[in-house]
């Protein structure tokens, strides 16, 4: 089984580097540090978000939520900021929104017994209506330069987004591959039904993993908000979307069961260094989204076709 | 195995690049960014269409881009941010949020690319703390064209009506300033009064929507004003559908080739033209000047007109 992901996770590596290498012939604007620390800082938003969708998907889920999370989550970090509270107790509110919303999820999924998709769907539609009521549907803009240094300060030679992006990749991965809620999450996603049999609580860990998707959806609104110098109640539509995109380019299994937080980075780095390039080389929006598309298809085919060929 | 991504990924840009015409690089030529809000609506159309007839005119290379949707300003800002890697002498955008857009014209400000802002002002106070400076605004005064509407309202319906109102997305300056002209116009006609004033986010089918309900808990309303045309037609439509088309009178802006045959056709009142191409043009030119060193005038303001059935007929003559 791990040989196996490391094989996927290279072919994925290998599918990044050729990208990088026909868009370096292509245009000599692509390869210089400052495009790809610009490629990294807008990408590390989607690929804060994937971190969590992995987890859902991994455990058999699907969270539909992440966007509107984000867009709840922002603003109130907007409000409390506007509303002159410390910088950390404004940063902890944002991630108890988040968190709570996603543990709401999580809690109605495996007590309700509801399907991921229902329930979040539902919530989709809550977080986003309660953003826009919050708000009277404006943005909360204006930002002290404490905040502001998450998008525009650095770590060493590091911008503080991608800083901020890699620390929650160590850690979620640590959690994901080192840890027993991690193997619980592969269990869950793998047979529900079996892992509930051997005594583990089945209903507490999916609890989590939808809190911890909500986590993740809080600390992208903090990105987002930092850098945007502004938190909209429609921030972070179609963000659901982008992050399934990352994590099945990645390599997880829609089905559940297995997937890795290495796939997911490049999946995300594949769509970001993709809308960048063609960016650069002024493919106009429409034929990006056509582009776009086709590589999440091809990916996945590619993956279908690898497992047939191994079974 | 994996590589077959790549290789479609190659495929699909080399396709894209064949179907862009994309031009050779050339030194010589200056190039010009303009990144507007969408592509998909036929106001920034329109403004693409002047913006690179006075381009090819002008002998510079104009590249147009905008984000997938209008509302998304994280998109617009990491388009801004590519196309400043591309060697851009200078960018014109229009802005998908006034306040938000300013982050990323610092990113052009600290690369020396001059910024020529057009259609949607940029946030000025918000410009201001962060350092920002722009050569010039092209667009037409949103708020005097809801001022338009609104005195085009009080004369139809000679100071007597019950008005429904359709929002853009609260909080652009472009919506609030036309809803600010209309409410300022009609403010002293003590016979026009205000029912109900509800976002349909600039969108077709939400005007619809929103104007059907706002119908059946208002059914005597005898106006609509709607910050677009898109919406007024949604507002159209849902008034067909109702069986009441002729009897309330819909005003919107924009001008849009579908809200003019409406208006010809009796089941809308009249509409705001803006000229888009025209900004688009403007832009343009402003941009060049800038190059050339040139200094521009802060405001580079475009006409606006109204548009109803005798002003399309007596065109027609």
């Amino acid at each position: 089984m791990t040989t196996r992901f490391h094989a996927r996770q290279f072919g994925t590596l290998l599918g990044l580097v050729a990208l990088c290498g026909v868009l370096w012939a292509l245009t000599p604007h692509f390869l210089t540090v400052a495009n790809l620390l610009n490629i990294a800082q807008q990408t590390a938003i989607n690929a804060v978000v994937a971190v969590g969708m992995t987890y859902v998907i991994i455990s058999g889920g699907i969270d539909l939520s992440v966007g509107s999370i984000v867009a709840l989550s922002g603003v109130t970090l907007g409000w409390a900021l506007q509303d002159g509270q410390p910088l950390p107790l404004a940063l902890g509110i944002a991630v108890l929104v988040g968190a709570g919303c996603g543990l709401i999820n999580g809690v109605i999924v495996s007590w309700g017994g509801l399907p991921p998709f229902i329930v979040t769907l539902g919530m989709m539609s809550i977080a986003r209506g309660a953003a826009l009521l919050f708000t009277e549907g404006r943005p909360v803009s204006g930002f002290d330069s404490g905040f502001r240094s998450l998008a525009t300060g650095h770590l060493g030679p590091i911008p503080a987004p991608i800083a901020v992006t890699i620390v929650v990749y160590l850690l979620a991965h640590l959690v994901l591959t080192r840890t027993t809620f991690g193997r619980y999450v592969y269990a869950i996603g793998g047979n529900e039904e079996a892992t509930r049999l051997s005594g583990v609580s089945v209903r507490l860990h999916k609890s989590v993993v939808y809190a911890v998707s909500g986590l993740m959806s809080a600390i992208a609104a903090i990105l987002l908000t930092a850098r945007l110098n502004s938190a909209q109640p429609i921030a972070g539509t179609m963000y659901e979307l982008d992050a399934i995109a990352a994590t099945v380019i990645g390599g997880t299994s829609l089905i559940g069961g297995e997937g890795s937080l290495t796939g997911t980075l490049i999946g995300a780095l594949i769509m970001g260094v993709l809308r960048n390039g063609l960016n650069l080389l002024g493919v106009s929006s429409f034929l990006q989204q056509i582009v776009i598309g086709a590589v999440i298809i091809a990916a996945v085919l590619v993956d279908t076709m690898l497992k047939k060929q191994r079974n | 195995m994996r590589t077959l991504t790549a290789l479609v990924a190659a495929a699909a840009i080399t396709f894209s690049l064949s179907c862009n015409r994309a031009a050779p690089e050339s030194s010589g030529t200056p190039k010009i960014a303009m990144v507007v809000k969408t592509l998909n609506h036929p106001f920034f159309v329109d403004m693409r269409r002047g913006a690179q007839e006075a381009a090819d005119r002008l002998g510079v290379r104009l590249e147009v881009q905008a984000a997938e949707r209008e509302i998304d300003v994280e998109k617009q800002m990491q388009i801004v941010e590519n196309m400043i890697q591309t060697g851009i002498q200078a960018l014109i955008i229009a802005p998908s949020g006034s306040r938000e857009i300013v982050s990323a014209l610092v990113k052009a400000r600290d690369a020396k690319i001059p910024v020529v802002i057009v259609d949607t002002r940029i946030d000025e106070p918000a410009a201001t703390a962060a350092g920002v400076h722009t050569e010039t605004f092209v667009g037409s005064d949103n708020y005097e064209g809801g001022r338009l509407a609104g005195v085009h309202v009080v004369k139809a319906t000679a100071g007597k009506a019950r008005v429904g109102i359709l929002e853009g997305i609260p909080g652009h300056e472009t919506g609030d300033s036309r809803l600010r002209g209309f409410r300022d116009a009609v403010k002293d006609a003590p016979g026009i009064t205000i029912v109900a004033s509800q976002p349909a986010n600039w969108e077709r089918d939400q005007g619809f929507n929103v104007f059907q309900n706002m119908l059946q808990a208002h059914p005597d309303i005898d106006a609509v004003f709607a910050a677009s045309d898109l919406m007024a037609l949604g507002a159209v439509e849902a008034i067909a559908a109702a069986g009441k088309t002729g009897k309330i009178r819909v005003v919107g802006f924009d001008a849009l080739d579908d809200a003019k045959k409406a208006i010809a056709g009796g089941s809308m009142d009249a509409s705001v033209a803006q000229f888009p191409a025209e900004m688009g043009r403007v832009a343009v030119e402003s941009a060049v000047k800038v190059i050339r060193g040139e200094k521009l005038p802060p405001n580079t303001m475009v006409k606006l007109e109204m548009v109803t059935k005798d002003s399309l007929a007596g065109k027609q003559e």
